[in-house]
């Protein structure tokens, strides 16, 4: 692409620009980074006040575990590959074998197995056919940067993380449907709100953003004790059928969405008023009712707004703290609040260490989702889903 | 450390070996909600060889133990509780005496562990705990230093453990702002022979006492990392580990991880001693963990309840779990890391004192007692604002008139 | 569409709202004005607890709630009017410091210390936040196509993860030897506790909240950036504009719309700052009013908890983001007439 001269950027301003941006991603990326690298050391190491020894972990070292420089550029080199494959094979898979109006779904089977091949080789494959190797190459194959997976074994095999992470799924995926399927109606509806009923709309908006400024600390103190004693005060309307919402997963769900509607009709809407009028209106000529024209009209083209959106619903199911540890109980409780189990009233070293485990274990499964979904998100974006 | 599951329930080991299993087979479903920490996780995994057993261990139980005992019927069947945490429980009359339960199937248990009210057994004790001296013996030896009985003592061994430049920082303590920093003032108050309480529930810090222990906290501090306002017991177990400091009040049911190899390079030289006194008392507080049996569960249930709850109180499970705490259950084997805790006691230590009032003190003295130490405001007037607070939160409790 | 369609389309998402979110809202105003009490009789009570070699038996008089026949405590239900208000704001000490302009008095109440700090962490953040989300959108804008996507990637990560854990993790690189507090005292020569002062902790939530918002900003505004007209800027450029003058009357106007919603995202998350206060445990220096109003609500080992004054002090804070928010909702509602939104 040739720009005009002058739309050209001086070299002084590249520079700078390029400073910028490596400043800033260095920045972005730092700790996130930095507890990854703790994650894998021995306590001693990942609390060393020494950068290096937190990089090279000299203890872990020292105790025999640790990769070895062979094990570093062959997984290097293997990591490498695999973004190169995420990038241009699984792409090109997804859209050979998915109907396009199954691309949602596709792209996500398609992430998940590929995640899953990845973790059956990186975690399965590799390390028993490099420490043979390394055990045959003598020097070469001798550790020289410490690294443990211990942390990570307690976490999920003897913590039991995995059933966290499937009360994370549960709460997350209800969240994002039940949240998406009345947002986009609301949406819909407030967008195409006739000329009356677009200043009813405005201030239902308002009304919902002010309740969105509510502390969220607040509203939960509020929901303890009628959820937990939902049993006897639903008894008299459903009789013995009814519910203790305590600890119920839906009931998180509802919760959450409800918390979330402010934000998500607002995104919605906005997105609505960018698709055009006469195409709705053109259904409806054609002897639809607004449902139908929703369905078969609307909603073929409205997928970018409802992945955005659907993403930020995701984000706050997935990270909420305060709302699942005070509602959920133990056996569903979410991973976020389960982190919150490390740092007890004996916490330990160990723990700290294991709780930086579970945190990068957490944190792993966004990656994916981020990679998988962020042109998407910038064309929804694009497309008008925020519009002030 | 959390090894175990988080939740003991799923782990059902009835099917293991019949020497450790329990007495009997519990066919009544039961459950429980205790705190998290490593003693609870070693008795709820015993109690759960009796089958249908569930075991909440939750980090939120305080806010949710009375509301969840409060329903009809309860939510749970066994509550883990300690000194505080019983208070709202029977205020609300929501546990039950278990005296009957006890000649019936406490054969097991010492008359020390039946927390008595008014005669009635409510609750059963499994160990104490209680803040007292750990010192690093390699360092007050070579210095010659005896091991601190006073305060006083204490101040003098720091400044000469810092003039010898051994350490940068001799003391670490639990200081954080909030509850350990209200039990620190609590621990030193009490030591200095102070008391909370007039005859109507109204607020008597404001006293000599009172700024004798700011002032004593204050003079500590100037020997301690000047974090210290977030420092809580892990973070001071920490400092201990990386040979940080030489002196700490902490907590007895930290003392196993100072000798843990993988965490520790101080392995074999922290040693422990009683609370050192201030003018009246060892300046600490006698505290114990244990469970409850709830009001609005049937007969039956509470029965298989407590019967699963005194399976997780046997030999056995202090013979794996003998360093975890320090128990009260027959068959422990005190070791040289709960000396700390008898010494404390025998210095005349008192129970903590918990009552409805002494749970808003507690939080007033947290939320107070830094602006002291920071030098925001002099002693005076942080023990006058800690008495409104109090008086604030008391008259909106309905504890004054 | 009619009305009774529009019930049908909205009618799920306000029921939700209103059963989940009005209702607690509706009760926590009502809760302020009133407060519950139990009816408290002094008995004298007798505990014995582990001791040793024996029990410690202590006798004291105790205050306890009288139970009712259902087994349940009597409670009094109190109408005190604006006494939970007055009991927050504390108006009395607040005014006599005030009079005297001693504002380090004034910064000892509990709530204007955490109005201050929150006011200013809402208003130095928001300007930080535009500006580095705007920095970021214009240079990725402007980089070449092939190294956007791992930039912006990079970008999100702050974002997407869990605030708890962010907070913690920049938490671990600052506090004690932390390896940013070991390098700053190599670079600056000097001792550094990050942590033994209000400000730095300060600075530090500020940090970890503008990294953390600024990603969400930049996204928002690159967005944007790709719907500028370009035939608009190329005009630009032809009657001679510079590179400033094209972004100060071409693109910040075409943002604007984009600018005031990240702001009102903004301040609103960031006026219930409380993440950063548990995560950099920050009490003894540094309080908001989201965290004053959880430390009221948060049940003491003996189970007591605030409700109506923490009722009383979320009212303020709802109250305070409105005051904030009326001047960005007087331009949408002008929008709005003006047919634009």
């Amino acid at each position: 692409m040739s720009l005009p001269k002058s739309m050209q950027q001086p070299m002084a301003l590249q520079l700078t620009s390029v400073g910028f941006l490596a400043f800033w991603c260095l920045i972005a990326a730092f700790p996130i980074f930095w507890i990854a690298v703790m994650s894998f050391k021995d306590p001693i190491d990942a609390f060393a006040s020494n950068p290096l020894s937190v990089i090279f972990g000299p203890e872990t070292v020292a105790t025999g575990r640790g990769l070895s420089i062979v094990s570093i550029v062959v997984g290097i080199a293997f990591l490498w590959y695999t973004v190169h494959l995420a990038l241009t094979l699984l792409p090109k898979m997804v859209n050979k074998y998915t109907p396009p109006h199954l691309l949602v779904p596709g792209w996500i089977i398609g992430a998940l197995v590929f995640a899953i091949g990845f973790l059956i080789v990186f975690a399965g494959i590799l390390p028993p056919v490099l420490s043979a190797v390394n055990s045959i190459l003598g020097p070469l194959g001798k550790p020289i940067l410490g690294l443990t997976t211990e942390h990570y074994r307690a976490v999920w095999v003897e913590n039991a993380f995995y059933e966290n992470f499937i009360n994370s799924m549960i709460v997350t995926v209800g969240v994002v449907t039940v949240s998406l399927t009345v947002g986009t109606l609301a949406g819909y509806g407030l967008a195409r709100a006739g000329s009356a009923g677009s200043f009813i709309a405005f201030w239902i908006l308002i009304i919902a953003l002010v309740f969105r400024a509510l502390p969220h600390s607040v509203l939960v103190a509020g929901y303890l004790p009628p959820f937990i004693n939902s049993a006897e005060i639903l008894s008299p309307i459903l009789g013995d059928a009814a519910p203790t919402l305590y600890g119920k997963p839906w009931a998180v769900i509802a919760v959450l969405v409800s918390i979330n509607q402010p934000f998500t009709i607002w995104m919605l809407r906005s997105f609505f008023q960018n698709i055009p009028n006469e195409l709705d209106e053109a259904a409806r000529v054609d002897g639809c009712t607004h449902f139908q024209a929703f369905r078969w009209v609307i909603m073929p083209v409205m997928w970018p707004g409802v992945i955005t959106t659907g993403l930020f619903s995701f984000l706050l199911a997935y990270n909420d703290y305060l709302v699942c540890s005070l509602l959920l109980d133990a056996q569903n409780q979410t991973m976020v609040p389960a982190i919150a189990g490390y740092f007890n009233r004996e916490t330990t070293t160990t723990d700290q260490v294991e709780a930086v485990a579970a945190a990068v274990s957490i944190i792993a499964p966004l990656f994916l989702l981020i990679m998988v979904f962020q042109r998407q998100i910038v064309s929804g974006l694009t497309a008008g889903a925020v519009k002030g | 450390m959390l090894k175990k599951l988080l939740l003991a329930g799923a782990m059902s080991l009835a099917v293991t070996g019949a020497a450790s299993a329990c007495d009997f087979e519990n066919t009544t479903p039961v459950k429980s909600l205790s705190a998290g920490f490593e003693a609870w996780k070693a008795v709820t995994s015993f109690m759960a060889k009796c089958g249908d057993f569930e075991a909440e261990l939750d980090q939120e139980f305080r806010t949710k133990q009375p509301a969840a005992f409060a329903a009809d019927p309860s939510l749970y069947q066994i509550g883990g509780v300690a000194n505080g945490t019983l208070v709202p429980l029977m205020n609300e009359g929501t546990v039950r005496p278990l005296d009957g339960l006890v000649e019936k199937y406490g054969q097991n248990l010492t008359p020390n562990q039946l927390i008595k009210i008014n005669g009635e057994t409510m609750a059963i004790a499994m160990m104490v705990n209680a803040q007292h001296l750990m010192y690093r013996e390699d360092i007050l030896t070579e210095l010659g230093i005896p091991v601190p009985k006073t305060y006083d003592e204490v101040l003098a061994a720091a400044a000469k453990i810092k003039d010898a430049g051994v350490v940068e920082y001799p003391i670490g303590a639990t200081m954080k702002t909030g509850w350990n920093l209200g039990q620190e003032f609590v621990n030193m108050y009490l030591g200095m022979g102070g008391e909370f309480f007039g005859p109507d529930n109204e607020a008597t810090i404001e006293n000599e006492q009172g700024v004798a222990s700011l002032e004593m906290l204050k003079k500590l501090t100037e020997y301690m990392d000047p974090e210290y306002l977030v420092s809580d017991s892990t973070y001071v177990q920490q400092q201990f580990q990386q040979g940080k400091i030489a002196m700490a009040n902490l907590w007895a049911s930290r003392a196993g991880a100072m000798d843990d190899a993988n965490e520790s390079q101080v392995v074999g030289k922290v040693k422990m001693a009683g609370a050192p006194t201030a003018d009246a008392r060892a300046a600490s507080t006698i505290w114990w963990d244990g469970i409850v049996i709830a009001n609005n569960t049937s007969d039956e249930e509470a029965e298989a309840a407590f019967r699963v709850a005194m399976n997780g109180m046997t030999p056995e499970m202090v013979k794996e779990n003998n360093d975890v705490a320090v128990w009260l259950i027959e068959g422990y084997v005190p070791g040289p890391l709960a000396l700390g805790v008898v010494q404390t006691a025998e210095a005349g230590a008192l129970p903590y004192p918990a009552s409805s009032q002494m749970g808003l003190m507690h939080t007033a003295l947290g939320n107070g007692v830094a602006d002291f130490l920071t030098g925001a405001k002099d002693a005076q007037t942080t023990l006058k604002d800690i008495a409104g607070a109090y008086t604030t939160s008391a008259k909106e409790a309905g504890l004054i008139k | 569409m009619n009305t009774k369609t529009f019930a049908a389309f909205v009618g799920p998402s306000i029921f939700l709202m209103l059963l989940f979110i009005a209702a607690p809202l509706v009760s926590v105003f009502m809760q302020s004005f009133y407060v519950t009490q139990p009816i408290f009789e002094q008995v004298e009570v007798e505990t014995c607890t582990p001791g040793f070699p024996t029990q410690t038996c202590v006798t004291e008089t105790k205050i306890q709630p009288v139970l009712g026949e259902d087994g349940k405590v009597v409670t009094d239900v109190k109408y005190v009017g604006l006494e939970s208000y007055y009991n927050v704001l504390e108006p009395d000490r607040a005014w006599a410091a005030l009079k005297v302009f001693d504002f380090d008095a004034l910064l000892t109440i509990d709530f204007w210390k955490a109005l201050r700090f929150t006011l200013t962490f809402t208003l130095v953040t928001l300007p930080l936040v535009i500006g580095v989300g705007l920095a970021i959108a214009i240079t990725v804008n402007n980089a070449t196509r092939m190294i956007r996507g791992p930039i912006i990637f990079v970008s999100l990560l702050p974002f997407i993860i869990t605030p708890v854990i962010g907070a913690l993790s920049i938490r671990w690189l600052f506090i004690g030897d932390g390896i940013m507090t070991a390098f700053l005292e190599w670079w600056l020569n000097q001792d550094i506790a990050m942590f033994a002062q209000g400000w730095t902790i300060e600075l530090l939530m500020m940090f970890y909240r503008v990294w953390h918002v600024a990603p969400f900003a930049f996204l928002v505004f690159y967005a944007g950036l790709q719907t500028v007209n370009q035939d608009t800027l190329e005009s630009a450029v032809i009657d001679g504009a510079s590179r400033w003058e094209r972004l100060r009357y071409v693109i910040i106007p075409h943002l604007m719309p984009l600018i005031v919603f990240v702001s009102l995202i903004h301040l609103m998350d960031s006026y219930r700052v409380f993440e950063e206060i548990v995560g950099f445990s920050s009490q003894a220096y540094r309080i908001s009013l989201q965290w004053l109003t959880y430390d009221l609500l948060t049940p003491d080992d003996s189970g007591n908890r605030s409700i109506s004054r923490a009722s009383a002090s979320a009212m303020l804070t709802m109250i305070g983001i409105v005051v904030l928010l009326i001047p960005l909702l007087r331009k949408t509602w002008r929008d709005h007439k003006g047919g634009r939104v």
